[in-house]
């Protein structure tokens, strides 16, 4: 497998560590070449970065795609803003050569190039497509057969499509396969594929923003799901700390918000504090309690 | 201006079509949300409207109408070009302008959380390319200031 650098971004090693945490102990396990690098900066967030000035946009992001390119790695990222950010500024200047001589006339004032030869990619597909189904079953000592689970995209992950060209934008398979590979029921259910809504937390319109997280969670309670998994940072702050806030007002979810690595992590035979789930604001005990208590034989994975 | 960044042609059809409508989020959870609008007052000259609507920030940005798009254009553009507009002439959300001048000023979005890290068994953090990317900005305002210098004194 070739190198590659891994994009931890801004959310997570500035609000979620922990996220950091589970995703080096399950890169770790399955030995895979990943390294850190020097000098990345914010991917840039789209949202903001994109909407006030486009040139800094794509410069921004093509530096950070020079600097794994000239290593010769590919990216992977935990974050599906930021590989979607530098897969589109990616995309964007493989077809349009005047913008990428451009970029390049900027990049060659600090001795760097943007060639856009690394592969990018999110954590999510990159399990499904490169380490695998199988491989993945092996390391498992326990699967989750019992438990419902309630996946959640991440509109970034898998869209713009031209860009990524990683999964059907708006009926993907891959994180559904991850799931159900690992025992779990994966909930097929009505607002599967809608947004989080995290993005009106970042322009000052928190209450739509909780209205958003409310729509999804309470489709969950009503299905009884023992779970939400995802892999954002932005979508665990919007489900984790938003459905805190709302519990805090009185109304009651009790969704505990599971990251993918901390899932397989679980599964794997790292305990929740190894993990760093005991830093979530929603309680992922009851999830927990109610997996160790199901019958056994909970079935090594070689039998799945 | 927006006839820099849009494509009127593709939002012609967009006006007609709205394929996207019960799609977007925004539309379907945002009263009074709907960019439709927003088009046909973009195509009719009349958009300076909208730069004040707190609308135009509300696009989550989640590229379910590009995909569904026949054009492969959607909502989004016309949405991200508004932004862009009405932040040139500084009108924006506060937290926008918040977070854009701690880009500028540091390559990041925010500081790693080092209590937490250490308490993690986390290694360090990385060196960020904060000074190679401040130094890029500004050759890139410098450039555009001596574009803009060269078409004026062209004209």
């Amino acid at each position: 497998m070739k190198e590659f650098a891994v994009f931890w971004g801004c959310t997570i090693q500035t609000r979620f560590p922990f996220i950091e945490k589970s995703t080096r102990i399950v890169l770790d396990s399955f030995k895979l070449p990943y390294r850190d690098i020097d000098g990345f900066t914010c991917c840039p967030e789209k949202s903001l970065v994109n909407n006030i000035d486009h040139g800094a946009f794509v410069m921004t992001a093509a530096r950070n795609v020079a600097l794994v390119d000239e290593k010769n790695y590919d990216l992977v990222s935990p974050c599906t803003g930021c590989v979607s950010n530098l897969a589109t500024v990616q995309s964007e200047l493989k077809v349009n050569p005047r913008e990428k001589d451009e970029v390049n006339s900027l990049l060659k004032e600090v001795g760097r190039e943007f060639k856009g030869t690394a592969k990018l990619q999110h954590l999510i597909p990159f399990f499904h497509d490169a380490v695998g189904v199988h491989a993945i079953k092996q390391k498992m000592k326990r699967d989750f057969t019992g438990m419902k689970i309630a996946l959640h995209y991440g509109c970034h992950m898998i869209r713009p499509s031209h860009a990524l060209k990683n999964d059907d934008p708006l009926n993907p398979k891959k994180f559904d396969n991850l799931i159900r590979a690992m025992g779990a029921e994966s909930l097929q259910y009505m607002t599967k594929m809608m947004c989080c809504g995290q993005g009106l937390d970042r322009v000052d319109e928190h209450d739509m923003a909780l209205h958003f997280a409310r729509v999804k969670l309470r489709e969950l309670k009503a299905l009884g799901a023992d779970a939400m998994v995802l892999c954002c940072p932005s979508c665990f702050l919007q489900f984790d700390n938003n459905q805190f806030l709302m519990e805090k007002e009185g109304e009651k979810f009790g969704i505990p918000v599971i990251y993918y690595t901390e899932l397989l992590g679980l599964s794997m035979g790292f305990t929740a504090e190894e993990l760093g789930m005991t830093s979530h604001r929603v309680d992922c005990a009851p999830f927990i309690k109610k997996w160790e208590g199901l019958p056994a034989p909970r079935g090594l994975c070689k039998h799945l | 201006m927006l006839d820099a960044t849009l494509n009127f042609k593709l939002l012609e059809m967009c006006g007609r079509c709205g394929a996207c409508f019960s799609i977007c989020p925004s539309c379907v959870n945002i009263p009074g949300y709907d960019p439709r609008a927003v088009i046909k007052d973009i195509l009719a000259g009349n958009h300076e409207k909208w730069l004040t609507s707190r609308h135009i920030w509300e696009c989550l940005e989640c590229h379910h109408c590009l995909e569904i798009c026949f054009q492969h254009y959607g909502f989004e553009n016309a949405m991200t070009s508004m932004r862009t507009l009405a932040a040139k002439k500084g009108i924006h959300p506060a937290q926008v302008k918040r977070g854009w001048d701690m880009l500028v000023k540091t390559s990041r979005l925010g500081e790693p959380a080092m209590p937490a890290r250490k308490k993690l068994g986390l290694p360090e953090p990385k060196a960020t390319g904060s000074e190679e990317f401040r130094k890029l900005y500004e050759l890139l305002k410098k450039r555009r200031l001596e574009e803009h210098q060269a078409d004026k004194s062209g004209e």
